[in-house]
């Protein structure tokens, strides 16, 4: 079995195409009918999902992992616990589930670029969602210390309230440029081009 | 000389333009029967062609030397051939590649292995296909294999082109009805409703057992989706459908009637009553999803008629333990997008915001314009088909008849359809 194209797509850190490589490279070695249970980097293909925060693939995926594997391979077994946080939406627990397993040389790099998708994907959703948040909470949900999380979020504009231990997210502009070039223009005529006729 | 070694001689002349490909399909046509019987083709027969060079004669011995119980080696050599095979020359006999793969998804499946099969049959799709619209007999077969093997989203690869053509009624339900699967295990419901829609719509005039299942899921797709039931069928279901399907249905349509009343309570006792039923159909799962998806449409429903709501009182009017529980449940909703909204912590309380869309940019202007070219294809499209439909030489003969039986002309003394024996 030629894992080449795995091993490559890692060592250029294209994350985001993992999980497309994986599962390519499956189909094709099931069909020449060679057992790859035991040698399928599995952990690897399991983060490659959670990258793109596809958690349904990612538990297909673990459905369909033999047992033996599963319980031979604490590795595998270690990146499901953080697809079981992330399908649970248990915030915190994915950050715990990253630090809890001493992970090997070839995940690491993964298993890291991950969780900072991860924390820029929480900021994202607290900007969206929240107008006041306790630093606690900030804190559970970007994976850090509560003196790192202000910090890091302070750095974005928000405000720290000290004594009530509360922060104010700012809002960011989000500067879209409404553009129209001449492409535009051109399809717009073939519209109404269609609606005439 | 003998017969296979006639015919091996033929495949191998006989192979390169598309005139030489017809004299040698009728050759091999001629000598199916004298190969059957022959003992001296053998596996290794095979070996003195290429898959991808002599398709069209490979695909004949093949066909050949898989009838009967199948060795796994047997089963691979047809994978191999379906990836290597000339999809120009396999469509020639497309009947026979057809009912190949269908052989070899049989095998697959008494092997337990549906993995093996995904790949080659993702292919094989593809090969068979003369256009992308056109639904093929191997359509469901794929899509059940990646159903088996979870490949959930090499099944969805599948369902990405527009069908408009379709031979076979029963190849399309279970087109639809797979894929329906695959839509729902991906959260696709828009799409799954789509897919499902098609087969409880469908022409019919005794009902299927495809049918009733695909309603089933069509009642809970319908409830996760949209936040609402409805008991009476589409407007353009057959009259079989909307007669027959309720009955067969009873603990799924009453989910639908204690969904729309909006009390948990009373929508869990149902399922917990039927749950045996649901277990049966395979269908507990997605029951449980469309329980959690109430929680989301009475929060839904919250937002349309306050501004600010305490967290508490959104636990108290949807059922919801404490406070912190509500907060989590209007997280994942602004997560998922389904509503727009600001918690505050610090009050404990929460704003319901319109959506801040305002269809000026660039991204949106994008899907905007992909909505309305996927329209004009489709009108297109359906001025396609009225045009061919109506040069079509048998519709024009019933439409023909009918009138002339209307049409008595002004000589006749008309007489009331009726009591004309």
């Amino acid at each position: 079995m030629d894992l080449s194209p795995v091993t490559d797509a890692l060592a250029v850190k294209s994350f985001d195409k993992i999980a497309d490589i994986c599962d390519t490279l499956m189909l094709q070695v099931a069909a020449e009918g060679i057992s790859f249970h035991d040698d399928w980097p599995y952990a690897i293909h399991l983060l490659g999902y959670f990258y793109l925060d596809d958690c349904d693939s990612a538990r297909f995926l673990w459905k369909t992992i033999p047992t033996s594997v599963k319980e031979s391979k604490p590795e595998v077994a270690a990146a499901w616990r953080i697809g079981q946080k992330l399908w649970t939406r248990d915030y915190a627990g994915v950050y715990e589930a990253i630090r809890g397993f001493d992970w090997s040389q070839d995940a690491k790099d993964m298993v890291a670029a991950f969780s900072d998708v991860y924390t820029k994907r929480m900021f994202q959703l607290l900007l969206s969602a929240y107008s006041t948040i306790t630093i606690r909470y900030l804190a559970l949900f970007l994976g850090m210390t509560e003196d790192d999380a202000t910090t890091y979020v302070v750095e974005k504009g928000w405000t720290v309230d000290a004594a009530s231990q509360m922060v104010t997210v700012k809002k960011q502009a989000i500067n879209r440029e409404p553009k129209v070039d001449s492409s535009k223009l051109q399809r717009l005529t073939e519209y109404v081009f269609h609606l005439e006729h | 000389m003998s017969t296979v070694e006639a015919v091996i001689t033929s495949i191998q002349g006989l192979s390169a333009s598309s005139g030489d490909l017809y004299a040698l399909h009728d050759v091999l046509k001629g000598a199916v029967d004298s190969l059957r019987t022959d003992s001296e083709l053998q596996l290794s027969t095979l070996d003195q062609l290429d898959p991808s060079k002599h398709s069209l004669g490979y695909l004949y011995l093949l066909d050949v030397l898989t009838y009967g119980p199948v060795s796994k080696e047997k089963v691979l050599l047809i994978a191999r051939f379906i990836n290597a095979c000339d999809a120009v020359q396999i469509r020639l006999a497309s009947e026979k590649f057809v009912s190949l793969c269908k052989r070899f998804k049989d095998k697959v499946l008494e092997l337990r292995d549906p993995l093996l099969g995904v790949a080659p049959l993702l292919a094989a799709v593809r090969k068979v296909q003369v256009s992308t619209k056109r639904l093929t007999a191997l359509h469901p077969d794929c899509l059940q294999l990646c159903l088996l093997a979870k490949c959930y989203k090499a099944g969805f690869s599948v369902l990405s082109d527009d069908i408009l053509e379709v031979d076979q009624p029963r190849e399309f339900y279970l087109y639809c009805y797979y894929g329906g699967m695959i839509c729902i295990g991906l959260k696709r419901f828009q799409k799954a409703l789509e897919l499902l829609y098609n087969v409880v719509t469908a022409p019919m005039h005794i009902v299927n057992a495809i049918a009733l299942e695909a309603y089933k899921k069509y009642i809970l797709v319908t409830l996760i989706h949209s936040g609402q039931f409805s008991i009476s069928l589409p407007k353009c279901a057959s009259t079989t459908a909307k007669s027959s399907f309720k009955t067969w249905c009873t603990p799924y349509i009453e989910v639908g009637m204690r969904y729309n009343d909006g009390k948990i309570s009373e929508l869990e006792a149902v399922v917990v009553a039927n749950s045996s039923d649901f277990e049966k159909d395979n269908n507990l799962g997605l029951v449980k999803q469309a329980v959690a998806s109430l929680y989301k449409r009475n929060i839904l429903r919250l937002t349309q008629k306050y501004l600010t709501l305490s967290l508490q009182d959104i636990a108290n009017m949807v059922q919801l333990a404490n406070a912190k529980e509500a907060e989590m449940r209007v997280l994942q909703m602004i997560q998922d997008g389904q509503i727009h909204a600001l918690i505050n912590q610090k009050d404990g309380m929460v704003r319901f915001l319109e959506d801040p869309e305002q269809y000026k940019t660039s991204e949106m202007i994008e899907i905007m314009d992909s909505v309305i070219q996927r329209t004009i294809g489709l009108s297109k499209n359906l001025i396609a088909m009225d045009e061919s439909l109506s040069c079509d030489p048998l519709y024009l003969g019933k439409v023909g008849r009918e009138r002339q039986r209307y049409d008595f002309g002004e000589d006749f003394d008309t007489v009331p359809q009726k009591f004309s024996m």
